[in-house]
């Protein structure tokens, strides 16, 4: 029987959040990418029945308020820590998502002690080329078409915009004006992030779609080195989403990771 | 009612196949395609209209915009500059800068306070907005490009109105710990202040201020409620009313010797709508902030639905997005754009009725900004529309002294 999904608003730091909860043990934190997760998505009924799933909506995102001057991604990891703290479990495992996964590797840094495994999916937030070489894809400032190809192994799995009705779509917009608010400039990483990656602890898994065009695998694997003792795994036949394009594999991945 | 002058110094020499099959005229169209050489003559011919306006009496007005065909002036206050030792007699306005791309107002303001100084005081101010294709040239944040707007406004005239040795400003989005420009402007306690806008929070904001408010291209619907909204929020604020020049418009205009010379001068300005305003979704309709997210369900699908729903409704309260607008003006003929309000073209008797009919149906301005040479127009044209309607239309402007309006 697939576990029950709920929706909890959890108040932190006054801010309303909106988290789905489902399964039981162990807990483990998803932070999301460029869109939330959705209720019904598969890999998370997936984790779910073998984990605790805890999957909060970044402020601004889905139909989440975002506090007034609310921007920053210093404003997400102090509420992040703030939830994590919440929660109160002794020690969470990090699952993060694209733009997530930035969020994700910066708390192992600074929570270390309540962090206690780390998933980077497909993950941003760092600077591996040179000047001259974007390493992430500037999703705000190219067509619409080469984005979509860029993101998804499978453009079949690309949101159908005429089929989503206006509420979703004004939602999609609202996220879209808080990631770029969050991941403007520098453009969806921090400078020094590469530099403090080595001082995670937390033992590590860079999972990555093979078929990624947003960040490229490549960009996965010099992750993967820069975490000590981190494990680096391709998903074949996904793009900048395995989770949603493979759920099965990805969710293979994650559980082998977390329950080893 | 005072003139002033513009051409923003377009480059139409892009072969039409390559402007047909690019997505974008502007930002992403590589630079190979202008020929510098090319642009030194335009710059020259431009400068030297610039002149005869000068010469004839007419005000002159300087735009800014970045990397596309609609415009060669990427830095405003350079032109600016050529302008306050190149003009003798008539005001100059640079309408302007574009204050939330710059990383620093206080730069801003210094440079402005020196084009006051070179003008001896005949220098004004302007705020354009902004958005679209030049926050990808500009590397700026789009969302909150109005708050950095209104920040950076506050920040430039306190720096123009501080006098006694430095201050410090921390700032939402500016920090600057040491302010003390020199020169201070020539005119104090600073040059009149003028902002290009025309949604209703933003022209309420323009009139607490009392700036003067500048609509561009509006049509007279847009513009009555830009002005109204305006007034309202002075009203609201229990400020003093303003007189008719506290508001401005800005049309494409040409005057030819006959009515059929006018127009046809007027049909080259369009090349601006139905040329240079192509821009890519990613720059228009996608860029965030750009449009409010009630209307993402009319820019999103492909297929718009039978009931509009939400995106409908909030065009009608104004909410229509840039690349709305844009999509409105891009395929107008001459006769429907002088039927709309944004084209002033015919013999001087002609214009003179169509500017005052639109001065009726907006409630009164005291300005009259013409976009006056676009597109293939050429030098030899250009420069009779200046002495036509300097000559013959300005003379008649000029009598309509500012009444109060609120």
């Amino acid at each position: 029987m697939p576990p029950e999904t709920t929706t909890d608003r959890i108040a932190v730091h006054g801010i309303e959040m909106e988290v789905l909860r489902l399964g039981a043990g162990a807990p483990v934190l998803f932070l999301h990418g460029f869109h939330p997760a959705r209720r019904d998505a598969r890999f998370l009924e997936l984790l779910g029945r073998r984990m605790q799933v805890i999957a909060p909506c970044h402020p601004g995102f889905g139909g989440t308020p975002r506090p007034k001057d609310f921007e920053s991604v210093y404003d997400l990891l102090h509420l992040y820590g703030q939830l994590i703290e919440t929660l109160g479990h002794p020690r969470v495992s990090l699952i993060g998502s694209s733009f997530g996964g930035w969020l994700a590797a910066e708390l192992a840094l600074r929570m270390p002690s309540r962090i206690d495994r780390l998933v980077l999916v497909d993950s941003l937030g760092i600077k591996v080329s040179g000047r001259e070489t974007p390493d992430i894809l500037d999703i705000f400032n190219l067509h619409p078409d080469k984005v979509r190809a860029a993101t998804w192994h499978d453009p079949r799995h690309a949101p159908d915009y005429d089929a989503m009705e206006d509420e979703a779509l004004i939602a999609l917009h609202r996220g879209r004006e808080a990631l770029s608010l969050y991941g403007w400039h520098p453009y969806m990483h921090h400078p020094r992030l590469a530099y403090w990656l080595p001082a995670i602890k937390a033992t590590t898994l860079v999972l990555w779609g093979a078929s990624d065009g947003i960040v490229k695998p490549a960009y996965g694997k010099a992750m993967a080195r820069l975490i000590p003792g981190a494990q680096f795994a391709q998903i074949a036949e996904a793009g900048h989403h395995p989770e949603i394009e493979q759920p099965d594999a990805f969710a293979d991945h994650v559980t082998g990771f977390l329950s080893c | 009612m005072d003139a002033w002058w513009q051409c923003e110094i377009p480059y139409p020499y892009v072969d039409k196949s390559i402007t047909d099959a690019a997505d974008s005229v502007r930002a992403s169209l590589p630079n190979r395609l202008c020929d510098p050489k090319i642009a030194a003559d335009l710059f020259h011919e431009v400068l030297d209209e610039f002149a005869l306006c000068d010469e004839l009496g007419m005000n002159v007005l300087c735009i800014e915009h970045h990397a596309g065909i609609n415009s060669l002036i990427g830095s405003n206050p350079m032109i600016t500059g050529i302008l306050a030792r190149q003009t003798k007699n008539v005001r100059v306005l640079s309408l302007g800068t574009l204050v939330s791309l710059r990383p620093d107002p206080v730069r801003v303001a210094e440079e402005y306070a020196t084009a006051d100084c070179l003008l001896r005081g005949r220098f004004e101010i302007g705020f354009v907005k902004s958005g679209g294709t030049e926050v990808a040239s500009s590397n700026m944040q789009p969302v909150n490009n109005e708050e950095r707007f209104w920040e950076a406004i506050d920040l430039v005239k306190k720096t123009l109105t501080s006098h006694d040795g430095p201050f410090s400003w921390e700032g939402k989005h500016y920090t600057h710990r040491h302010v003390n420009i020199w020169p201070g402007p020539y005119q104090r306690p600073h040059p009149r202040m003028w902002a290009a806008t025309g949604d209703p929070r933003s022209a309420a904001e323009v009139g607490r201020r009392g700036m003067t408010h500048v609509l561009v291209l509006r049509g007279p619907e847009g513009t009555r409620k830009a002005y109204e909204a305006h007034r309202a929020a002075r009203r609201e604020a229990g400020l003093p009313k303003v007189t008719t020049d506290n508001f401005a418009y800005a049309a494409m205009v040409y005057v030819g010797d006959t009515e059929e010379e006018g127009i046809e001068g007027g049909s080259k300005l369009l090349w601006f709508l139905n040329t240079s305003l192509k821009a890519a979704p990613q720059y228009n309709k996608f860029l965030p902030g750009a449009a409010p997210p009630q209307a993402a369900p009319g820019l999103y699908r492909t297929k718009p639905r039978a009931d509009a729903g939400i995106a409908f409704a909030n065009a009608e309260k104004g909410v229509t997005s840039a690349s709305q607008n844009a999509q409105k003006l891009m395929g107008l003929t001459a006769q429907e754009a002088m039927q709309q309000g944004i084209l002033f073209a015919g013999n001087p008797d002609s214009v003179h009725r169509q500017i005052m009919e639109f001065y009726d149906k907006v409630g009164g301005f005291g300005h009259l900004c013409l976009i006056g040479r676009s597109g293939f127009m050429t030098h030899a044209e250009s420069k009779k529309g200046i002495r036509l309607f300097s000559n013959e239309v300005l003379p008649r402007l000029r009598e309509i002294a500012p009444i109060e309006v609120g």
